[in-house]
């Protein structure tokens, strides 16, 4: 042999083999590997909060001196603003930018009290009493060149004069809703309230009108430690040295609505969580936890403040919290200063920051931290908590929402309003995905089995070779042909038909029992037996298509009778559950159609490669076709069919299309077949086109991924090693 | 050591020279120890019972058993002088030289043409002048040139099981080896197609060094010049057919031979 | 002696056999009632149907098809389709049997396919060409042959359409060039003002060419036709607005062939009209062929090197075991898994990516960032790649080890032994799975929808504009369109007869490739079937 086309082809040789080795290997560790980047997706969901310290310094003004302080969302300018009223705008790192704006110019000269009334808005007390309400924004500006600077402003909104009463204030809030209501609760020194509102108007002249409206409350016995007014200003909430917490509706009418003993100690410190429907309180003991009005029952109107949520304790005495403006997280800190970032709905403690802090905030949209310590050092912070509302409580456990009665598992992503909290709760979507297949399985799992016996054992062999390429057929019918079909063609059907379709469960089975009674005589007929054998498919066509016909032509009669004449008006009377036009019994015929395939093809082929001589020994002992079946093939080709089941199983889990077109694809939890439901795969696809990258709910789509991607998984590994089993078993016949 | 002499005989011209051949699988060991030469034109038998490492032996030889995974040998096989287990040698090249055909007979799902061609097809021989006269050549030493000659474009799948088989040796002679290695070539075929192979390989001696393994002793003694007999790993006689067969030197041997295991 | 007959029959498990073939006709039911279901209502759809004027007993009058009748509770319903949703406002009536005073079938009544507000029924009464000069015997010839006069000046409209659609697209390319010099060196790149020069020319033939269009259409606007609906109201339409015209109640079977032909040359030819519901299906299917296409160049040969790795050149072990494992598994993943997976990895990962690099001037708007055919092909591919490595990891296991052994032994390297030995051998099987797989691909629809299908795409990815194959475009799908005007689109009822052709003409596509492999597999059954 020329040894140069030798060494060619080896060569040749070798170079492919590199080429493959190092391809195959590529290709299958891309196809493993990039399926679990999207459980890398989800991992952030998990992480705690994080702070990075950008900047520290110390503040040239006494710790004590300042009152309150913010940041902007790019960490670029902080403010405080101390005793004497001063607002002290500083951008960062220091030394760049500084100014000093007087806010108490006209008014009294030292700030009594200062209070944090919505994002970067603050009452200020006057010694004199009289409250500013002050408003600070950070507004990005771009130059030619398209850098970005951010340009702080103060806006003093309004003033507000001392209130009548004799006893001076100790504490004051003032706030302005959104329609430019003003209010103003003060507590004094008396341990009463007075509370201020100004409403103005426009009537149709563009002319103003203003009202006022001056009212107080009278000294609580217990010494008020505490209080909170919800941003729309209508509710006062106050907490007392004894423990009670107290809640006026102070609208027109001012009313004591509630009073809760609700602890056994004092409360130290009170603020609204952002959405203004849930209350923080912190107690003398470091509790820190949150309270909701809640009706005590179905029906009646009044609503009674409940303990929801219990956050991670403080060693000491909380002093101060402080809501984000933008979800449902707090900060709080303790007598000894150490700082905690907690979230209400998930009870997560996302961050534990030790230290003798004595001030802290949050920037607008959360991404920045700001901390005043007992020596003065301010320190300014990026902070990183992209996902605190997630937990594996709020994912799979039952949560209790604001505005609702109880807690419940609830998934609802988005809605109208800004302040609306997104709710992720996976089990419904796992409940709707388990119980679609449940009954897509009820229906698909005997037929597929059942007619796949039928066809390797007792159908004559070119039958077997006209079914399975139709079955085969049947496997590739897209889902979204099927989804279309039951959706638009059977639901409707069904709807109309309910009746009949209820009645065939009893009429087919007993239509059928009749025809095998009497088959019986029949087949003393030599002819007939001859006949039967291997078309009893056919022959039992008729029967069934009779059975049918006799549901249809009783149907409108047995509805008449039993249902007083309308199905789905009795279905709702009598057990309170609506008939939805796109439910399970749809669903059960469309996953059913997509599984029996699969299920069918996978039974078959382990029914078939059970040896031969297996039948052929249970024949020669006597036994009959069936007996044959159930006790020598059957237990042989178990394992093949258990596989088949689950991979069908994994398929039913899995379809989207079907289930996004045939159900109403609302999360809800109900076991009833006349209902429908959202299942993972559908909800990935409902929302995808929704969510932002990188979202929570972006995350929490892909968590549904990796769940699906489990569930599939193990299914299918069991079943894969069922099969292999299977396999190595009959290799020696 | 005396008896030992007289079991293996020296051979004048050796074709393979096998020395202190061990071959193990994993921790078992399957060949202990083979020393013997292989005459060259001659056609050679290796007889034994099932599992004694009579194939294992001859896939040594073009190095079949490369293919299986932990698999070693030692000790050595020269061809013609030289070690085949020498890094050196090229186990491509030497599988050129070392022609084999299987127990149970294999023709690529082509047509019969392109399987006697197969082996210059792929030494990259592509005249056709050149493949029409090796064909014809390969298939009539094999004795199927008659039988076959008016479909030689037609599937090799059409054929008969000695067809078959008598294809793969046409397909295995068409290289030229020098060595024809046959592992239980009849052991699948009827007595009439056995005979037709018997015929053949008659015919090739003399002209190809056969090497044949096999556990009918019948057609041992009827078509080999040189008789080994392996047991359980170990050459346990080796000598000219006449002689093994009709004064067999070990117990064992005649033991075998005539019937009473194996 | 009857009682022992009994018992046996029971004993021996006969009734358990009916069972058991009672479930079998069941699935064969369900099966057979499928496709009944779609292949009658598909291949209907285009078949002319009857006009029926109904007379009703309140004295209206009513003009339509007959698209369903029903007994409901023991009153016979006619679900008819009126057509006219311009005048009325829905395409839909039920009447009751009882309400009905009178059917027939006037011969002269029309029906019109436009190109807005769907059908119109109706009576031709005058008709106004001032542009034609046509004379015919009847109204109704007259009226045809100015429909069959117009045709060359209608194309001449469409060509200078797509010549106006080419002329935007140059326009937007230099634009985009502009941009690009303008970030990049500011005003002083060389050959801006050559690049403004090229604008402006554009720009003017753009303008000559949106002038010449509006001249010729309204020239073509002029002649029109006035039509009386069933109850005697007046309707003045364009005759370039009419797609189709007909009197089905007068026309010959074969009339009604051709008008069948047309139609389904119109389905697989032409744009979509009326938000999809109406029109032809051209770019859905250019669309999905094109998807399938684009993923068969990725999928087939990786597919095919890693199944050929696995089986010949790995060694074999656990690993080899648990990966075998792993891929057969990928295989049951839900499609929605890989679907979503390609929008974090291929559209936000890479398709980011090569935004930031190579189409920075367009940012924010995403050029590969969004959803597009490529990433739409590669999220199918990287679902068909398990499928193919399976299909040929089995065709090269169920090729016996002794061909390999005896090209071996013919002194073969092991590349000469795959390329002509087993994979020649292993070809049929591999390509069985791949078609299946393609079929499988080709229905799938969830991982398409978060990749880059869409209802209506404004141009196909392939055009005659350089560079030509555009993978970054979205595309149109024919399982998507049935998801589309099946369940998104304003008007269910009126939309059902094009769901039920696209839907027919899916399975048609996924049936044959099934069956194509089916077939493939049988041949090679039988090849083998003589070795042993």
């Amino acid at each position: 042999m020329d040894p140069r086309l030798l060494r060619r082809n080896k060569q040749l040789d070798t170079l492919a083999r590199h080429v493959i080795t190092v391809g195959g290997v590529a290709v299958i560790f891309s196809v493993i590997a990039i399926l679990f980047l999207i459980f890398k997706v989800t991992i952030p969901l998990f992480k705690p909060a994080s702070v990075k310290p950008l900047y520290t310094f110390s503040h040239q003004d006494q710790p004590e001196n300042i009152l309150a302080l913010g940041l902007d969302d790019y960490q670029e300018n902080i403010f405080t603003i101390n005793r004497q009223g001063q607002l002290h705008f500083q951008s960062l790192p220091v030394g760049s930018h500084d100014s000093l704006i007087d806010l108490g110019s006209g008014v009294g000269s030292s700030v009594k009290d200062l209070a944090v009334v919505g994002p970067d808005r603050f009452s200020l007390l006057w010694a004199d009493d009289t409250v500013s309400l002050v408003k600070i924004d950070f507004l990005p500006q771009f130059d030619s060149q398209g850098k970005r600077t951010i340009v702080p402003s103060a806006d003093i909104v309004e003033v507000l004069p001392a209130p009548a009463l004799a006893s001076p204030v100790v504490s004051s809030r003032c706030r302005q809703d959104s329609e430019g209501r003003l209010i103003r609760v003060n507590h004094h020194a008396d341990n009463s309230f007075s509370i201020f509102q100004r409403t103005s108007s426009e009537d149709l002249f563009g002319e103003e009108t203003v009202s006022e409206l001056s009212s107080a409350i009278n000294p609580y016995f217990e010494q008020i430690s505490a209080f909170a007014v919800s941003s729309d200003g209508r509710i006062l909430f106050a907490g007392t040295m004894g423990g009670t917490l107290l809640r006026w509706d102070i609208g027109e009418d001012i009313v004591l609505t509630d009073t809760v003993p609700a602890f056994k100690e004092p409360i130290t410190a009170m603020t609204m969580v952002f959405g203004s429907q849930s209350l923080a309180i912190g107690t003398d003991s470091g509790t820190l936890s949150t309270w909701m009005g809640v009706r005590d029952s179905a029906v009646s109107e009044t609503k009674k403040l409940r303990k929801i949520h219990k956050l991670k304790t403080h060693d000491s005495a909380v002093t101060t919290i402080f809501a984000s403006q933008r979800d449902k997280s707090l900060i709080s800190l303790d007598r000894q200063g150490i700082l905690h970032l907690d979230h209400m709905t998930s009870e997560r403690h996302l961050l534990n920051m030790p230290g003798s802090h004595l001030l802290a905030a949050l920037s607008g949209r959360g991404s920045g931290l700001v901390t005043l310590d007992n020596l003065g050092t301010l320190q300014v912070n990026t902070l990183l908590n992209p996902h605190p509302e997630v937990s594996l409580k709020t994912l799979f456990g039952q949560v209790w929402y604001e505005n609702y009665d109880s807690p419940d598992y609830v998934w609802q992503s988005s809605a109208g309003s800004d302040d609306f909290e997104a709710k992720f709760s996976i089990t419904p979507l796992l409940f709707g995905t388990i119980k679609g297949t449940f009954y897509a399985m009820i229906f698909a799992l005997p037929l597929a089995t059942f007619g796949a016996v039928y066809v390797s054992q007792f159908a004559p062999p070119h039958l077997q070779r006209i079914i399975k390429p139709l079955v085969e057929v049947m496997a590739s019918v897209p889902s979204v042909v099927i989804g279309f079909l039951i959706a638009l063609v059977l639901a409707p059907l069904i709807e109309a038909q309910i009746v009949p379709l209820l009645l065939s469960f009893l009429f087919l089975p007993g239509g059928f029992l009749i025809f095998i009674a009497c088959w019986q005589f029949a087949q003393r007929f030599t002819l007939i037996r001859e006949l039967r054998h291997g078309y009893e498919f056919i022959l039992v066509l008729p029967v069934l298509v009779l059975s049918a016909y006799l549901c249809y032509l009783f149907g409108p009669l047995v509805e008449k009778l039993l249902f007083g004449g309308n199905f789905s008006q009795f279905l709702f009377q009598n057990t309170g559950t609506r008939y939805d036009q796109r439910n399970c019994i749809i669903i059960a015929f469309g996953l059913g159609f997509t599984v029996i395939p699969i299920i069918f093809s996978i039974a078959e082929d382990s029914l078939s490669n059970v040896p031969p001589n297996l039948t052929a020994a249970s024949m020669a002992l006597g036994a009959s076709r069936w007996q044959t079946v159930w006790r020598v093939i059957l237990p042989s080709a178990s394992p093949g069919i258990f596989a088949g089941a689950m991979i069908g199983l994994g398929r039913a889990v899995g379809e989207t299309m079907i289930v996004l077109m045939a159900t109403g694809n609302t999360p809800i939890m109900d076991l009833s077949i006349f209902n429908g439901m959202r299942t993972l795969s559908a909800n990935i696809a409902v929302e995808i086109p929704e969510a932002p990258v990188d979202s929570t709910l972006y995350r929490v789509l892909f968590l549904c991924a990796v769940l699906l991607f489990i569930m599939t998984f193990m299914v299918n590994t069991g079943a894969e090693l069922v099969r292999e089993r299977l396999r190595k078993k009959y290799a020696r016949y | 050591m005396n008896t030992a002499r007289q079991a293996i005989i020296a051979i004048d011209d050796p074709i393979v020279q096998v020395k202190d051949l061990s071959l193990f699988y994993g921790q078992s060991q399957a060949l202990f120890n083979l020393n013997f030469d292989i005459p060259r034109k001659q056609v050679t038998a290796l007889i034994g019972p099932s599992g004694c490492g009579k194939s294992t032996f001859i896939r040594c030889i073009n190095r079949m058993n490369d293919l299986i995974d932990g698999l070693h040998t030692t000790g050595s096989i020269a061809l013609d002088g030289q070690d085949i287990f020498d890094r050196s040698v090229d186990v491509i090249d030497l599988r050129r030289r070392v022609g084999m055909v299987f127990q149970k007979s294999n023709p690529f799902p082509k047509s019969i043409y392109e399987n006697v061609i197969f082996g210059m097809r792929i030494g990259g021989v592509n005249e056709k002048p050149v493949l029409d006269e090796t064909v014809e050549k390969s298939l009539r030493r094999a004795a199927l040139w008659d039988e076959v000659k008016d479909r030689l474009h037609q599937s090799a799948m059409g054929l008969s099981g000695g067809q078959m088989q008598r294809l793969c040796i046409a397909r295995a002679i068409a290289v030229s080896p020098e060595i024809v290695l046959m592992d239980e070539p009849c052991s699948a075929l009827d007595p009439k197609s056995t005979a037709h192979i018997e015929e053949l390989i008659r015919d090739l001696n003399g002209e190809y060094t056969i090497i044949i393994v096999t556990h009918n002793m019948q057609q041992a003694s009827r078509i080999s010049d040189y008789t080994a007999f392996l047991y359980e790993g170990e050459l346990i006689e080796y000598g000219l057919t006449k002689k093994v067969f009709t004064v067999p030197v070990k117990r064992a041997t005649e033991d075998y031979i005539t019937g009473r295991f194996g | 002696m009857k009682k022992i007959i009994r018992n046996k029959y029971w004993q021996e498990g006969e009734p358990f056999v009916w069972g058991s073939a009672a479930a079998l006709t069941l699935i064969l039911i369900l099966t057979f009632s499928l496709l009944f279901v779609i292949f009658r209502n598909g291949i209907a759809v285009y078949w002319p149907s009857s006009l029926v004027s109904f007379e009703m007993n309140d004295g209206s009058l009513h003009l339509g098809e007959i698209v369903q009748d029903a007994d409901q509770s023991g009153l016979h319903r006619y679900q008819v389709k009126i057509a006219n949703r311009d005048l009325y406002g829905l395409d839909f009536k039920w009447l009751d049997n009882t309400d009905i005073k009178n059917m027939s079938f006037p011969v002269e009544a029309v029906l019109l396919e436009r190109q807005e507000y769907g059908n119109f029924h109706g009576f031709l009464t005058t008709l106004n060409l001032p542009t034609l000069n046509i004379e015919e015997d009847s109204l109704w010839l007259r009226f045809k042959s100015a429909l069959e006069a117009l045709g060359p000046d209608i194309a001449k409209i469409d060509e200078t359409q797509s010549e106006l659609n080419a002329l935007n697209y140059r326009l937007e390319a230099v634009d985009a060039q502009i941009a690009d010099r303008l970030s990049q060196g500011g005003a002083v790149a060389p050959d801006l003002t050559v690049l403004h020069d090229k604008k402006v020319a554009l720009h003017q033939q753009f303008e000559e060419l949106v002038a010449r269009l509006q001249d010729l259409e309204s020239t073509l606007q002029q002649n029109n036709a006035v039509f009386i609906d069933a109850s005697g109201q007046e309707k003045v339409i364009a005759l370039t607005a009419i797609v189709r015209a007909y009197q089905p109640n007068s026309m010959s079977v074969l009339g009604k062939t051709g008008l069948y032909i047309s139609k389904v040359w119109e389905l697989f030819f032409s744009e979509p009209r009326e938000s999809n519901t109406e029109g032809g299906l051209f770019p859905a299917i250019f669309g999905t062929i094109m998807l399938i296409f684009i993923m068969s160049i990725f999928s087939f040969p990786l597919g095919v090197l890693a199944g050929i790795y696995l089986r010949e050149y790995a060694k074999a072990g656990f690993l080899v075991r648990l990966v075998r494992i792993a891929v057969n598994n990928l295989a049951g993943i839900p499609s929605i898994v890989y679907g979503i997976f390609g929008l974090a990895f291929f559209v936000y990962g890479i398709g980011s990516s090569i935004d930031q690099v190579f189409f920075s001037q367009h940012l924010p708007a995403p050029t590969f960032g969004t959803g597009g055919i490529l990433w739409a092909s590669l999220t199918l591919g990287l679902l068909t790649v398990p499928v193919v490595i399976v299909s040929t990891e089995e065709a090269l296991g169920a090729i016996p080890s002794g061909l390999r052994e005896s090209s071996f032994a013919l002194g073969s390297t092991k590349f000469q032994t795959l390329t002509r030995i087993l994979l020649p051998m292993a070809s049929p099987g591999i390509m069985t799975g791949f078609i299946l797989a393609m079929a499988r691909a080709a229905g799938e629809v969830a991982p398409l929808m978060i990749t880059g299908v869409v209802k209506l795409a404004p141009s196909l990815p392939l055009d005659g504009n350089f560079p030509f194959f555009h993978l970054d475009r979205k595309f149109m799908h024919l399982g998507f369109h049935i998801y589309d005007i099946g369940f998104q689109s304003p008007n269910v009822e009126a939309a059902k007869p094009m769901v039920f052709v696209t839907t027919l003409l899916l399975l048609a596509i996924v049936i044959a490739m099934t069956s194509s492999a089916i077939v493939l597999r049988n041949k090679m059954k039988k090849k083998f079937a003589v070795t042993h």
